[in-house]
């Protein structure tokens, strides 16, 4: 018996066993999951639907951005996939317990590196299929598909997400590697940093070819559109390939089939022989540095002073929160890497020449950008607010035992971490406000837009975390995918959609004079009340169930 | 047989490299100093000390889920680093906090790791019923993991490690949260394992349970071995009937 077919064997009784708790759950609860599930896709499904509609009418070449459109997902799907398993890799590699089970046990490295490898793949890949199954349904609606697309898609969609999380894979592990052989690992993360923005400048795509041709201004607002159909790129073949075999060329569709299948069996080589390699004396230098009890205090003397204003006990956990960020370079280094790539592409605007197109293209540029950031706030508020009561582990009873309140337990965690992603996110605003230059008006909307955001996904992220509070579990990839996580980004998403859509949609219609002036404030004024009203539902709803669900577990 | 040459642990050097520890620049903090030791076949050995000595640092070295900054350590006369797979086939090793497979049932996790250590399903079939009858499990074979409690827990963790026969067992703190009738158990089970010629080498702070069951003891402070011997011969040695006087005295509480 081999460990490959032990370890097929556990996934299975896993999932067995995962249908039988779910069958003695609450039916209700069941429901409510399918319903919720359902309705997502198909919300998801009627809005790209309708893009789809609305670029149709671009008189020329809608149809044109629609197919480009598919090549571009890919290249963003695999750019998101490498994010989410450099994030997952590192947790199911080298901080799972499962790890030193399986090394005392006769199974060579390689073995274990494949698995885990595996593992993170599934953890990072599973939620998209909410952004991939609705994208590709209504593009095949769109363009009245056969059913075939659908199962070239899925066939296709294996070997490059094999790729995608590989790459991920492949660079946490050199990444861990290094930063543990370098001393100063925040200087090693600076490296990394430049070593991403040279990436980029070789990959960035120029503009304005002939400024005569409208199609341009297309070009100019997605730069990323000609990256994606660079044919070096997996996400080029795995587009390239699904359209060809759907319209019958069989030749060309299998041609990409082959190359991704052989780049997707390098890859797992390359991961199995970087884990035979690599993996274990890695793994034991991550284990020695949590094990190594000498720390410095840094700036850490200094906390005292700053935080002077606070109440003893609230001082006392914003404290310890800041330097159990700051001590752990895969809090820290992941938010940095997140927020500074999205700061290079804000401090870049002005080389594509944005700041000197058309305000309509220039507002949509500045609302797809407060959408992008807000993605990110989701994506860390689903990583790092929602797990933090979770990750206080068996320790909690210290906090829960002390003279202080849950409430003011879960306030702390609320303002502490609003107050570092408020920061952030109106620093980069005002970057990409400055850079597009647009009006101080347009500027007030985006900042209120990502402040609204912003305390959103934190109340949404805290609160759930409290309800969802899973003191056992030590990974932070297993807490963040599980049920509660999943909702939590779930929704997170849903609040962005309904407070800067609308937004984003009345300056839209202002600025092609279908809406006056006069009508686009009053509009303005409604949809900012509407988004005051979705963000105190936001907030102050899960927190309040977030302290009421903690009061009532108190004696864990 | 267990062979263990001037094993030293220094957190804060090279994990990567074996003799980094000696590079004055990196700052260190010593967890194991020179420490050698051999434990022959069938021997059941006691390691004592206070916490933070350096226990658990031996274990996990010998075992492989720390590495050495210097020395070396031979499993049956071979060097675990030079062929990890076969001489883990040999270990049997139960941690203080083991992992378990929470979703899996205590039946689907006896299985599991029977197959990790490639034994065929009929031979893993025998040994379930006879270990599941001999650690009380036989009630709760369809029970999952994550509803047992520690006790039981620690019951399918022992039964599970016998499962491969290993040649050589490391114990961390074996009796946590066991019941009296557990403990009885399994203190009788290791010393007709070590009788039967398995190696043992367990870490304990219960010093009744190395007087009951140990061959030989060792006593480890600060990361240094300071003493070593059997029962009689420490009893001798520094004029005392009982192990705690003796503890407390090398140990300096």
């Amino acid at each position: 018996m081999s460990f490959e077919s032990a370890i097929i064997k556990k996934i299975k009784f896993t999932f067995v066993n995962l249908g039988r708790i779910l069958s003695i759950q609450s039916k209700l609860k069941v429901f409510f999951i399918l319903v919720f599930t359902i309705g997502l896709i198909a919300g998801m499904w009627l809005i790209f639907y309708s893009g789809f509609r609305y670029l149709d009418t671009i008189s020329g070449f809608g149809s044109i951005i629609i197919n480009k459109l598919f090549t571009f997902f890919f290249l963003g799907m695999g750019l998101m996939l490498i994010f989410s398993s450099i994030i997952t890799s590192y947790s199911t590699l080298f901080r799972s317990e499962e790890i030193p089970f399986l090394i005392v046990r006769p199974i060579s490295y390689n073995q274990i590196t494949l698995y885990k490898f595996f593992e993170s793949t599934l953890l990072s890949s599973w939620a998209f299929v909410f952004i991939i199954l609705p994208y590709m349904g209504a593009f095949a609606a769109y363009n009245k598909m056969s059913v075939f697309f659908a199962f070239w898609t899925m066939l296709f969609s294996i070997p490059f997400l094999i790729v995608c999380s590989g790459i991920g894979s492949f660079l946490i592990i050199i990444f861990v590697r290094i930063s543990q052989k370098v001393k100063n690992a925040f200087s090693f993360s600076l490296i990394f940093l430049c070593l991403i923005l040279v990436v980029y400048l070789y990959f960035s795509p120029s503009v304005y070819v002939d400024e005569e041709l409208e199609v341009f201004n297309i070009s100019r607002v997605l730069p990323g559109l000609n990256l994606a159909a660079n044919p070096i790129l997996p996400s080029f073949w795995t587009s390239e390939g699904i359209m060809a075999l759907t319209n019958g060329q069989v030749f060309r569709g299998f041609m990409f089939l082959f190359l991704l299948v052989l780049t997707a069996t390098g890859t797992l080589f390359i991961i199995s022989d970087l884990g035979g390699v690599l993996f274990y004396s890695t793994w034991l230098a991550v284990v020695e540095g949590r094990q190594n009890s000498q720390r410095k205090p840094l700036l850490f003397k200094k906390l005292e002073t700053i935080l002077f204003f606070l109440p003893h006990d609230i001082k006392a956990m914003v404290k310890k929160d800041i330097r159990i960020f700051f001590r752990d370079p895969v809090q820290w280094s992941q938010v940095l890497i997140f927020f500074g790539l999205i700061g290079l592409y804000f401090v870049n605007l002005r080389n594509f020449n944005y700041h000197e197109i058309d305000a309509m293209w220039r507002n949509l540029i500045a609302f797809l950008n407060v959408f992008c950031l807000s993605m990110v706030l989701s994506s860390l508020g689903s990583r790092f607010i929602y797990p933090q009561l979770s990750l206080e582990g068996q320790g909690f009873w210290v906090i829960g035992l002390s003279p202080t309140t849950m409430k003011r337990i879960i306030l702390t965690k609320f303002f502490s971490s609003l107050f570092a992603m408020i920061f952030i996110s109106v620093l980069l605003i005002l970057i990409s406000s400055f850079m597009l230059n647009v009006s101080i008006y347009v500027q007030a909307i985006t900042i209120f837009l990502i402040g609204s955001v912003s305390i959103a996904v934190c109340g949404l992220s805290t609160g759930l975390g409290a309800i969802f509070i899973d003191l056992k579990q030590r990974n932070p990839a297993a807490i963040v995918s599980g049920f509660g996580g999943t909702l939590n980004l779930i929704l997170s998403l849903c609040f962005m959609v309904v407070s800067i859509v609308p937004v984003g949609l009345i300056l839209h219609l202002e600025t092609t004079y279908k809406i006056t002036g006069q009508t686009a404030n009053n509009l303005l004024i409604l949809t900012g009340l509407w988004v005051v009203v979705v963000v105190l539902c936001s907030s102050i709803l899960p927190l309040t169930m977030g302290i009421r669900s903690l009061n009532k577990k108190k004696g864990f | 047989m267990i062979e263990i040459n001037h094993l030293s642990k220094s957190y804060g050097a090279d994990a990567s490299k074996p003799n980094s520890y000696k590079d004055s620049s990196v700052k260190k903090a010593d967890a194991l100093k020179n420490l050698t030791l051999t434990i022959p076949k069938g021997e059941l050995f006691c390691f004592l000390g206070p916490n933070g000595a350096g226990k658990t640092t031996t274990i996990k070295i010998l075992t492989g889920l720390l590495q050495a900054s210097s020395g070396s350590v031979l499993i049956n006369g071979k060097d675990p680093s030079k062929d990890h797979i076969t001489s883990k086939r040999i270990i049997g090793y139960i941690p203080d906090m083991p992992y378990l497979y929470e979703r899996l049932t205590t039946t689907e996790f006896f299985e599991f790791t029977g197959e990790l250590y490639d034994i065929d399903r009929d031979a893993i079939n025998q040994r379930l019923e006879d270990s599941f009858s001999l650690f009380g499990l036989q009630e709760y074979k369809n029970v999952l993991v994550k509803d047992l409690s520690h006790g039981l827990r620690q019951r399918l963790i022992y039964a599970s490690t016998f499962l491969h026969d290993p040649q050589i067992l490391f114990i961390d703190e074996p009796l946590i949260g066991l019941d009296p009738y557990t403990i009885r158990l399994i203190k009788d089970l290791l010393k007709k394992k070590a009788e039967n010629g398995m190696t043992i080498f367990l870490t304990t702070h219960i010093l009744a349970l190395a007087e009951d069951i140990a061959h030989r003891i060792g006593i480890i402070l600060r990361g240094e071995l300071v003493e070593l011997g059997t029962l009689p011969e420490l009893y001798e040695k520094h004029g005392k009937n009982n192990l705690e006087d003796i503890f407390l005295s090398l140990t300096g509480n």
